[in-house]
């Protein structure tokens, strides 16, 4: 049957909608070899239409089946995509070395691109006004306090705080920070709130 | 209408669904689409079962190479069913996309009752749904889901959360981003397996 291998690529990576899956160029290559095949197939017995007028029919159904594989594929690097984007939202613009390498280089390449663009569009923000741009990835919850209290949940290292004061970040220590400096962290899951 | 959801997982899963279809042409080198043709050809006037996709598009070609025929779930009996009370049907059995695919099917249904059998189901389910979600536990005591009846009822569940603690505290805790939250979790996962 056609147009099997591509729904199974798909049906894999909807299986883990909150996560990203490593790019499954193997499977990729198959559905590219299988469309190649189709395509040579259709243009030999397209050619022998001449001689055989009912072929046009076949040349149909396989026709519909290269449409199709293009679709799937075309689906499943979308969908990649927007997961891509969430990375650059949730993981910041530097991503972990584990998450880095379930992506492909051209999707690297897409990621790097839109976390420039990304960046300078927030640094453009609002410099008519004098401000020097906004960090959009920053308050996604209205703050409701000033200062919060955290525990860390990694061996961070040193975090060095706006006025200067350097504190070490070891697992299970407590702290009492202003909500600005340690909500990326919180978003990161280095720190957690306690309430 | 096929356009706007062209790189939707969900559309195209729902075309993946295969159904029966009669074959107006001869199809020189297709016998394989028919598993019981011994065959190299398939000659015009076969039956066979094939995916929504390549039935929408062969249908679509001028002459159509097929017409298609109604799947059994839409079929008369099926839809009495469903006419009695809907809320009793499994849905994840009779099909996991019923709605969605029913769409499709409804166009080929010239008496047009299969797109009133498809509103009155939803009707009557909508209506379960919605009752069963306001209280979080009787989710699981109602008969099996389609998949989009799923994701509402997930939609309703977590929506439903977020007002009740809103209103117990009128703050908003930061949390971990989602995505960071279950790639950990999914490591986590991997790494006890080995």
């Amino acid at each position: 049957m056609f147009a099997e291998k591509v729904i199974e690529l798909l049906k894999e990576a909807e299986r883990n909608p909150a996560t990203i899956d490593p790019f499954n160029d193997d499977k990729i290559r198959q559905i590219l070899e299988e469309m190649q095949s189709l395509f040579k197939m259709n243009m030999n017995d397209a050619n022998a239409t001449m001689e055989n007028k009912t072929l046009w029919t076949t040349v149909q159904v396989r026709h519909s089946a290269l449409e199709r594989n293009k679709r799937c594929l075309l689906a499943y690097l979308y969908n990649r995509m927007n997961k891509i984007k969430t990375l650059r939202w949730e993981f910041g613009s530097v991503l972990p070395p584990d998450v880095r390498e379930l992506l492909s280089d051209d999707e690297y390449l897409w990621f790097s691109k839109y976390s420039s663009n990304l960046a300078s569009y927030m640094r453009s923000l609002g410099q008519d006004i004098g401000y020097n741009g906004i960090d959009l990835t920053e308050n996604l919850k209205p703050p409701k306090s000033l200062y919060i209290e955290v525990l860390c949940m990694a061996d961070y290292g040193k975090l060095e705080l706006e006025d200067g004061d350097v504190i070490l970040l070891k697992r299970n220590s407590r702290h009492f920070l202003p909500t600005s400096e340690c909500q990326t962290l919180i978003r990161q899951g280095i720190l957690k709130q306690i309430t | 209408m096929e356009n706007s959801n062209y790189l939707s997982v969900t559309d195209i899963l729902v075309t993946n669904e295969k159904i029966p279809c009669k074959f107006l042409h001869d199809l020189p080198k297709m016998g394989f689409l028919d598993p019981s043709a011994a065959d190299n050809d398939l000659k015009a006037g076969t039956n066979v079962e094939i995916p929504l996709w390549l039935a929408e598009s062969l249908y679509s070609r001028r002459p159509p190479l097929v017409s298609v025929e109604l799947p059994k779930i839409y079929k008369d009996s099926y839809r009495e069913i469903l006419n009695a009370d809907a809320c009793t049907v499994d849905m994840h059995k009779l099909n996991q996309h019923f709605y969605e695919l029913g769409c499709y099917i409804a166009k080929h249904d010239i008496k047009g009752e299969v797109a009133n059998t498809l509103i009155n189901t939803f009707r009557q389910r909508f209506r379960m749904l919605l009752s069963a979600c306001v209280s979080t536990d009787s989710v699981g005591a109602i008969q099996p889901l389609s998949a989009s009846e799923r994701q509402q009822a997930a939609d309703a569940g977590s929506t439903e959360k977020a007002l009740a603690t809103w209103l117990q505290r009128g703050d908003s805790v930061l949390t971990t981003a989602n995505m960071v939250a279950n790639h950990r979790k999914r490591k986590r996962a991997e790494m006890e397996m080995f």
